[in-house]
């Protein structure tokens, strides 16, 4: 290179943030391929004696578990031979035709292969497929969830942390840990923390599958998501699990009055090195088809910790909006992603974004970081808390319900200060190691871990050991809270454990209001068919999404 | 033996749901199901009356007073096999069978202690049990808790480990 | 952080050969045997046995670790991670057994095999491309006692604390966790290369291949 002399634009070009992502060329041999690979699988079934004996070229005696555990229930014979006649173009032009109703779709795409899944999607360019998720998601009004993790695994910075969030209007939060063992901690701040930013958010805590239940069990969260299923039957093994653990699992959680959602993404099994040669998004359909044959209400999809591998490959970020729209066609609950960094464009992070939010899904992010992303334990998401201006912004330039609401400083650091010291009772109350006032203080108005000091971790992980070992409930946080003049959170806490008692929330999409009322695809479905009808941001609701505190009214001046 | 629990499992979703095809309005649930359908939802709400504790207590008097006096403990926090039955309902009404088998597996497993449902679960998990130690586990789910669907699901995973190699000691390094 | 032009050379051109020689391709297979890599001699010899020394933690590597693999994602030689962890290991007067695993590239089952079979119980797992775990035998494959999945931040300081705190483990005491670094820009950057070199590590995988004991010499 050296001596060749270089153009003044192109070296300007290549100093753009753009030029610091990774792109890849596809490689179809191995499944670096996001849709319509040459070497997927051609549609086709054939059904005898009410089973299915052969799909998508490929008999049933070689069929692999997940092939098999779809075949027999995610598919409804009964309809497939209509459905399977449709052409693709036919199938992809009911989702964008206003006149054809959301039911008449997904009972279409509830008896197609999976085949013919992923060849529908590619029939469709990104615009109708935002036009689809507008019709197709199960429930009405959009929603929002949060990341909330910390660098430290600080319990008084994430219970700060979870309340801010909440208050700012995310209904579901989500934690993950730095140090597995501290875990219970974390599920633990977010509890406490989530009531105290709004009454009735639903927290869980992204860990190994088994322990995951355990807290649940307990009552120190409330609901699950990182269950996660696979593409191709290596890749689900070396995930630990089959599609019948799986479904097991699933139905565990609603024994215990638990709301939970599977977990998927394209470009998991090419990222695992076994994706068999098939193209992202066809695996990735039959991922959310044993989703739908498990019986679980719902999917978090949107390649989420993979996004860097589609994003890596031609049409990538449209094979990610396919996917959840797949979600939404096969009736169940999405949340779409954008949770995890992919670029260090802002144009292109904005952009990968806009198609969940523009039409809206049940949760357009699976984790909006609530935190600054080096703190952001997932590995960071798409969007952080510093990008949350720039989100209020866009919600009132395109009037746009995403999920949050402007907020005032004082009001912020009252609610943070008041989830720091709830936390500090109930570690108080429940004998682990004491949260000083000075943690209560730097937690309040700080930023990030950076801004706050460290804890004695081994004495936390020998805490949070204990607080397992003693089968510490949802009931024992609720009795200190009570006892230490923390009484409304208390009550928070009984309100979110008397759902488990009604398993209203566990229906598709389900999320609970302050008052305890449970929305979900059941009362709250879409009903969209064009203009003028499904989701209108009610009057209320748009006062606030305009009411952005830095904006120069006209009256102050 | 896989064909008749997929039998078994039909006659089951077909009984505790009525099925929908072809996108017809919901039909009434059974008698003796409370009559729950989607217009009851939410139960929290509409239909408090159907609501109670596994052992009893209902649904008004699962407060935080009660928690403090000792009268409601944790295990008042859970739902019934009841209650995942009105769900499942619902989920049928809704013409979604999936989920209301999910609800018939779930309502059997309501009797079955948190410890060994974990074990359970990890029993199902690629490469940890052999063949016969898995029909041990529906055996048990059978003839311990008498749930037959969880039973037949984990006879058909028995077969389907059998036929794909993910029994213990289909790999080299189980030992 | 730069990426590695070398290694990433290497791999575009390994890929367009293969892409090049489609058809009458075969699976790649490691040889057993001893390869010589820059400053590391990795020579197997039979199948890894379960170990009685409460002294040892066992290092399981992956198929193509220090063969076609010699550098971690971001260029470091997989020679000075074994150093330093062996060096880690060693200041605790614990010493390193390493062993490599055909029949999984997932480094969580790769290092709970590790612990499953080591004379102490704990494990260490680590890819070639620089994804870490430390193990306990008790705990469910896909749990851990630490985890480092981010291959592009983890540097030689973090690969000698790895080794020093899997031999506090080993001793039954309970260290403070190394230190994470997060870096939120390591996805963007890295994702696509990573399942690259996964793909191309996954080659050297066979189901049916018991895990192997390795002799190590550094030279």
């Amino acid at each position: 290179m050296a001596g060749t002399k270089r153009s003044k634009r192109f070296e300007v070009l290549e100093s753009r943030p753009v030029h610091l992502d990774g792109f890849i060329g596809e490689w179809i041999e191995v499944g670096l391929y996001a849709m319509g690979s040459p070497q997927d699988p051609k549609p086709s079934i054939r059904i005898e004696g009410g089973k299915v004996v052969e799909m998508d070229g490929k008999a049933r005696a070689d069929f692999s578990m997940i092939e098999q555990f779809v075949a027999d229930y995610a598919i409804n014979v009964k309809n497939a031979p209509e459905a399977m006649a449709k052409s693709e173009v036919e199938i992809s032009r009911m989702l964008v035709d206003i006149n054809v109703p959301r039911s008449e779709c997904t009972r279409i795409f509830t008896a197609l292969t999976p085949a013919k899944i992923a060849r529908v999607m590619d029939c469709m360019n990104i615009v109708e497929m935002m036009m689809a998720m507008q019709k197709m998601r199960c429930r009405q009004t959009p929603a929002n969830q949060a990341h909330v993790t910390s660098a430290k695994d600080h319990p008084v910075m994430l219970a700060a942390d979870a309340a801010e969030a909440t208050y700012r209007g995310f209904k579901e939060i989500e934690t993950t840990v730095g140090v597995v063992r501290y875990a219970p901690f974390n599920a633990l701040a977010l509890l406490v923390g989530g009531q105290v930013g709004r009454r009735g958010t639903l927290s869980q805590d992204a860990l190994e599958e088994a322990f995951e239940l355990q807290v649940g069990m307990r009552g120190l969260t409330s609901y699950a998501e990182t269950v996660s299923v696979y593409g191709t039957e290596r890749v689900f093994v070396d995930g630990d699990d089959t599609p019948w653990s799986k479904s097991f699992l699933a139905s565990a959680y609603a024994s215990r009055g638990l709301k939970m959602r599977f977990t998927s993404g394209t470009g998991s099994e090419v990222q695992m090195g076994a994706a068999e040669g098939k193209s992202m998004l066809y695996l990735e359909t039959l991922c959310v088809m044993v989703t739908k044959g498990a019986g679980v209400q719902g999917l978090q999809n949107g390649s989420i910790s993979c996004i860097g591998v589609p994003a890596a490959v031609p049409s990538g970020i449209r094979a990610v909006a396919a996917e959840n729209l797949i979600t939404m066609c096969l009736d169940l609950e999405v949340a779409s992603g954008s949770d995890q960094t992919f670029s260090h464009s802002d144009q292109r992070r904005t952009a990968r974004t806009m198609p969940q939010f523009f039409a809206g899904t049940d949760w357009i992010f699976s984790g909006y970081s609530s935190t600054p992303n080096y703190d952001n334990m997932f590995a960071g998401s798409n969007w952080d808390i510093t990008d949350v201006d720039d989100y209020l912004a866009l919600q009132r330039d395109f009037k746009i319900d995403g999920g949050l609401r402007p907020v005032k400083e004082e009001d912020v650091i009252a609610i943070r200060n008041k989830a720091a010291r709830a936390i500090q009772a109930v570690f108080a109350e429940l004998g682990f190691p004491p949260i000083t006032d000075d943690e209560v203080e730097a937690c309040t108005y700080a930023n990030g871990s950076k801004d706050i000091g460290d804890r004695n971790i081994p004495e936390d992980l020998k805490a949070a050991e204990r607080l397992m070992k003693d089968a510490v409930t949802g009931v024992d946080v609720a009795k200190a809270l009570a006892k230490r003049g923390f009484r409304d959170v208390a009550e928070s806490i009984i309100l979110m454990m008397r759902q488990r008692v009604a398993g209203d929330y566990l229906q598709t999409s389900a999320w609970v209001a302050s008052d305890g009322t449970v929305y979900s695809a059941v009362n709250d479905a879409n009903t969209y068919m064009g203009p003028g009808t499904g989701y209108k941001i009610p009057d209320d609701r748009w006062e606030e999404i305009k009411s952005i505190p830095w904006a120069i009214r006209a009256e102050d001046i | 033996m896989a064909q008749s629990n997929e039998e078994l499992i039909a006659s089951v979703v077909r009984q505790l749901m009525k099925e929908i095809n072809g996108g017809g309005a919901p039909v009434a649930a059974a008698a003796g199901d409370g009559g729950v359908t989607a217009a009851d939802y939410p139960l929290g709400m509409k239909r408090r009356d159907l609501l109670k504790s596994p052992r009893g207590i209902p649904f008004e008097e699962l407060t935080l007073e009660n928690v403090e006096s000792g009268k409601v403990v944790f295990e008042d926090f859970s739902i019934s096999g009841e209650v995942l039955n009105f769900q499942g309902n619902i989920a049928a009404s809704a013409g979604r069978t999936q989920i209301a088998l999910n609800f018939a597996r779930a309502r059997e497993m309501t009797k079955i202690p948190d410890e060994r449902i974990l074990e359970m679960y990890n029993s199902l998990r690629p490469h940890r049990s052999t063949k016969a130690e898995l029909l041990a586990i529906a055996d048990e789910l059978q003839g311990k808790y008498n749930a037959t669907v969880c039973a037949g699901f984990v006879k058909e995973a028995a077969d389907v480990y059998e036929r794909r190699k993910l029994l213990k000691g289909d790999l080299p390094s189980t030992d | 952080m730069q990426i590695n032009p070398e290694l990433l050379e290497k791999i575009v051109t390994e890929v367009l050969a293969e892409l090049g020689a489609a058809g009458g391709s075969t699976a790649a297979v490691a040889t057993a045997a001893p390869e010589a890599v820059a400053g590391i001699k990795l020579t197997e010899k039979g199948p890894a046995e379960r170990g009685t020394d409460p002294k040892e933690v066992v290092l399981a590597v992956s198929p193509a670790f220090g063969t076609t693999f010699k550098t971690t994602i971001i260029g470091l030689p997989l020679a000075a991670v074994l150093r330093q962890v062996f060096a880690g290991a060693e200041e605790e007067g614990i010493h390193v057994r390493v062993i490599r695993v055909y029949h999984t590239a997932d480094v969580a089952f790769m290092a709970h095999y590790a612990a499953r079979i080591s004379g102490s119980g704990i494990g260490i797992g680590i890819l070639s491309r620089g994804t870490s775990v430390i193990h306990q035998r008790d705990l469910a494959p896909l749990s851990n006692l630490e985890l480092f999945p981010q291959s592009p931040v983890i540097d030689l300081p973090t690969f000698r604390a790895i080794g020093k705190n899997a031999a506090k483990y080993a001793k039954g005491e309970s260290p403070t966790p190394v230190p994470t670094n997060n870096d939120p820009m390591a996805r963007p950057r890295y994702q696509g290369l990573a399942a690259l070199l996964h793909n191309k590590e996954a080659g050297f995988q066979d189901r049916s291949k018991a895990p192997q004991e390795l002799s190590v010499s550094f030279e």
